[in-house]
C-alpha cells in the first residue's frame, strides 16, 4: 500500500514535468526527439522517461519512435518475438467465425489510399494475430472491439510484434474485457460516474436524471478509442497515452470529454436516448492534447483507490488493477536493444528447446528451427567468451539445463 | 405516411434546433439478432434513408431516429441497434429494454444459425418482460443473396406464425446494385419499421385514426406475404 502511494506521488511529478513541456511545444518535440533515443539506450532503460514522452504533447510523434518505445512500454523484448502463425492457427477456435466477422468487416480501420490487395492481406494477418493469442490464453475471450485494438498495433508495429503487444496488453490492460462475461467490464465503466461527480456535481446529477448509464463509453474503453475515431493519427496518439498510463486512463480520458462537452450535455433533452445519442458520438474536433492532460489531473485528484472508496467500487475485484503494479515493476528493469539483441540470440540458442517443452506462446508458434541453431552456434559462442561473469553464470545454468534436456542438442551446437 | 424528415446518425449530434416539436410521441424498437445478420444496414437505411456503404461490428448500442407522420400525426422512431456478440447481450444490452415499445427480431436468410438463435432471442425478450403483448416482428435478411439461401420462407413462416410475428424477407443492400430489384426494393426497409409504427400507433390511446388494413390490437399474421395495402408490394419478397 506504501509502495503504491509513492508511486501515485511518482505519477504526480511526471505530470509537472508534462505541463512545463506544454507550455512550450516546440522545444518540447526538439527535447523529445533527443531525450527518447537516449533513454532507450540507457542500461537499464529509463522507463520513466519514455512514459514520460508518451503522454506529454504529441506523444511519441513518429511511427519510426513508436514502434522502438510501444515495446518498451510493454516490456517486450524485440529480439525474441513470436514467430508468424501457421495455418492451423485458425482451426477449431471457437471464436473463429465472429474475429472473421468483425476483422472482414472492419474497413474503416485501413487507411483511405490502401489499396484493397494490401488491405485483405493485413485482414488475414489481422485474424491470424487475434487467434494466436486467443489460443495462447484459454482463460480470455474474444470481444467485439478487440478487432479494433489489434489493427491499430498491426497497422504500426507489423505482425510478429503486434502479437507479442496483444498479448501482454490481454494479460494486463484489456484483461478485465476478456472475462467469459462483461461484468468486469461494466464494473470498469462505473468509475465513470464516481468521476464526474466530484468535479461537476450538477453535469453528474442530470445524467443520472437522464438514466444515460455508461454505455455510451463501452466502445471507448474496450477498443481505447480506435472504433470511434475517425482520424488513425489521433487513434496513436491515444495508444501512445495508454499504453504508458494506468488501465483505468480511458475512463478518465472519457470523464475529460464528457465534463468538455458539458454545456452541450446540460442544453440535450433530460432522456436517456437523447443524452446517449449526444454522447456516443465524438466530434470531430476533439482537442486531444487538452483532454489527454485533464484526463491526467483527474487521475492524479481522483485516483481509482479514492474512486473505489467513495463510490463502493470495491466490491469486484479488476484483475487489470489489481497486476498493474506487477506489471510497472516488470518493465523498470529492461536492457537497451544493443544489449538485449546479443542476449536474446545467445539465450535463444540454448533455451528455445527447454521453452518449446512449456505451454506459452513461444510453444505455439512453430519456429525456423534450422536457421535458429544455425546462428546459435555462433551465439553461444560469443555468449561464453563476451559476457560479464554474472551473465556468463546465468547462461551456463541455462545451458546447463539445456543439457540435460537433450544430448542432441549440443550435437547440433558443435 | 408521408415521411416528414429524417435523422440519420452521420447527420451530427442532435442539437436543440433539431428536437421535434412538443408532445411528438416516441415509439422505442428495439432491434435484436445474431452478429452479422445486418441489424446496423437495417435501422441505417430506415433513419438515414440510404444504405449504408460499409458496416462495422456495433459495440454496446447505437441508437438512430427519425420523425415519420403517420395520419396527420408527427411521430419520432427510436431505434436501437445492438450489438450481436452474446457477451454483449448478457450484461450490457439489458439496459435499454426498459420502456421498449416493439422488438425486431432479425436473422439472416444465408446463415442457418442465426435462424436457430431466434428462440434464444425470444426467450431473452421476454425475461425482460416483452412477450407477445409487444409488438414484435421478424425480419429475413440478406434475400438477394439467392444462391446461398439456407433459411427458407415457408420454414421462416411457419416460425413467425407460431411466435404470432409477421414475417418480412428483405435485402439491406443498395437497390441500386440489384438487377431486377425483385427484393432489394428499398421500400421494404421502410415498410418493416412503418408497420410496426403503425401497429403501436393503433394500440396507444388517443388514437385519431387506424392505420390501413390492419384492426387494432392484432397483427395480421400473413402480412409478411400478402399485400395488405399498407406497405406496398412484395414485403414478403417471396420471389426471393
Amino acid at each position: 500500500m506504501k509502495r503504491l502511494k509513492r508511486k501515485k506521488h511518482n505519477a504526480g511529478v511526471e505530470v509537472n514535468g508534462e505541463r512545463s513541456v506544454t507550455r512550450e511545444p516546440d522545444c518540447g518535440r526538439k527535447q523529445k526527439l533527443a531525450e527518447i533515443p537516449q533513454a532507450l539506450n540507457s542500461d537499464p532503460v529509463d522507463i520513466e522517461t519514455l512514459r514520460r514522452a508518451a503522454a506529454s504533447k504529441g506523444g511519441l510523434l513518429t511511427d519510426e519512435l513508436r514502434r522502438k518505445v510501444w515495446p518498451k512500454l510493454l516490456s517486450i523484448n524485440v529480439y525474441d518475438l513470436p514467430h508468424k502463425p501457421g495455418r492451423d492457427v485458425r482451426d477449431n477456435h471457437k471464436d473463429y467465425s465472429q474475429v472473421v466477422l468483425d476483422v472482414r468487416r472492419s474497413m474503416k480501420r485501413f487507411p483511405k489510399g490502401m489499396p484493397a490487395a494490401e488491405r485483405a492481406i493485413l485482414q488475414e494477418q489481422l485474424i491470424d494475430i487475434i487467434l494466436v493469442v486467443l489460443k495462447c490464453n484459454p482463460q480470455l475471450h474474444y470481444y467485439q472491439g478487440y478487432h479494433d485494438v489489434a489493427v491499430t498495433l498491426l497497422l504500426v508495429v507489423g505482425e510478429r510484434m503486434a502479437i507479442a503487444m496483444l498479448h501482454t496488453l490481454s494479460k494486463y490492460h484489456l484483461r478485465d474485457f476478456m472475462d467469459p462475461t462483461m461484468d468486469s467490464t461494466k464494473h470498469i465503466l462505473n468509475y465513470l460516474m464516481p468521476i464526474l461527480e466530484q468535479v461537476d456535481t450538477e453535469l453528474h446529477d442530470f445524467m443520472i436524471r437522464s438514466e444515460v448509464g455508461t454505455i455510451f463509453a463501452l466502445s471507448w474503453l474496450i477498443t481505447w478509442y480506435g472504433h470511434v475515431l475517425p482520424e488513425f493519427k489521433h487513434t496513436l496518439r491515444l495508444y501512445d497515452f495508454f499504453l504508458a498510463s494506468h488501465p483505468l486512463m480511458p475512463i478518465y480520458l472519457a470523464a475529460a470529454i464528457v465534463l468538455h462537452r458539458e454545456k452541450e450535455v446540460k442544453q440535450t433533452e433530460c432522456d436517456m436516448a437523447m443524452v446517449h445519442h449526444l454522447l456516443s458520438r465524438i466530434p470531430q474536433d476533439l482537442p486531444y492534447e487538452l483532454l489527454i492532460g485533464q484526463s491526467q489531473e483527474l487521475f492524479d485528484q481522483y485516483p481509482p483507490s479514492l474512486l473505489a472508496k467513495r463510490a463502493a467500487l470495491q466490491s469486484r475485484k479488476s484483475q487489470s488493477i489489481s497486476t498493474f503494479k506487477a506489471f510497472q515493476l516488470s518493465t523498470l528493469h529492461q536492457r537497451p536493444d544493443s544489449v538485449l539483441q546479443r542476449l536474446t540470440k545467445a539465450q535463444d540458442s540454448t533455451t528455445s528447446r527447454h521453452a518449446s517443452r512449456h505451454s506459452g506462446l513461444e510453444a505455439a508458434l512453430p519456429r525456423d528451427r534450422g536457421q535458429l541453431w544455425g546462428k546459435g552456434n555462433r551465439m553461444v559462442k560469443m555468449a561464453v567468451w563476451g559476457l560479464s561473469a554474472t551473465l556468463g553464470a546465468a547462461v551456463f545454468a541455462v545451458a546447463q539445463t539445456a543439457m540435460d534436456w537433450g544430448p542432441e542438442v549440443l550435437l547440433q551446437l558443435f | 405516411m408521408a415521411e416528414r424528415g429524417s435523422t440519420g446518425e452521420f447527420s451530427g449530434s442532435l442539437t436543440s434546433s433539431t428536437l421535434p416539436p412538443p408532445r411528438t410521441r416516441i415509439f422505442k424498437i428495439i432491434v435484436i439478432g445474431d452478429s452479422g445478420v445486418g441489424k446496423t444496414c437495417l435501422t441505417y437505411r430506415f433513419c438515414a434513408g440510404k444504405f449504408p456503404e460499409k458496416t462495422e461490428a456495433t459495440i454496446g448500442v447505437d441508437f438512430r431516429e427519425r420523425l415519420v407522420e403517420i395520419d396527420g400525426e408527427n411521430i419520432k422512431i427510436q431505434l436501437w441497434d445492438t450489438a450481436g456478440q452474446e457477451r454483449f447481450r448478457k450484461s450490457m444490452v439489458q439496459h435499454y429494454y426498459r420502456n421498449v415499445h416493439a422488438v425486431v427480431f432479425v436473422y439472416d436468410v444465408t446463415n442457418a444459425a442465426s435462424f436457430r438463435s431466434l428462440p434464444a432471442w425470444i426467450e431473452e425478450c421476454k425475461q425482460h418482460a416483452l412477450g407477445t403483448e409487444v409488438p414484435r416482428i421478424l425480419v429475413g435478411n440478406k434475400c438477394d443473396l439467392q444462391d446461398s439461401i439456407q433459411v427458407g420462407t415457408d420454414v421462416a413462416q411457419q416460425f413467425a406464425d407460431a411466435h404470432s410475428m409477421p414475417l418480412f424477407e428483405t435485402s439491406a443492400k443498395n437497390p441500386n446494385s440489384q438487377g431486377d430489384g425483385s427484393c432489394g426494393n428499398s421500400d421494404h426497409v421502410e415498410a418493416i419499421f412503418m408497420t410496426v409504427a403503425h401497429k403501436l400507433k393503433s394500440q396507444k390511446p388517443l388514437v385519431l385514426s387506424q392505420p390501413p388494413g390492419g384492426s387494432p390490437g392484432t397483427i395480421n399474421l400473413s402480412r409478411g406475404r400478402d399485400d395488405s395495402g399498407d406497405g406496398g408490394r412484395g414485403w414478403g419478397c417471396s420471389s426471393c
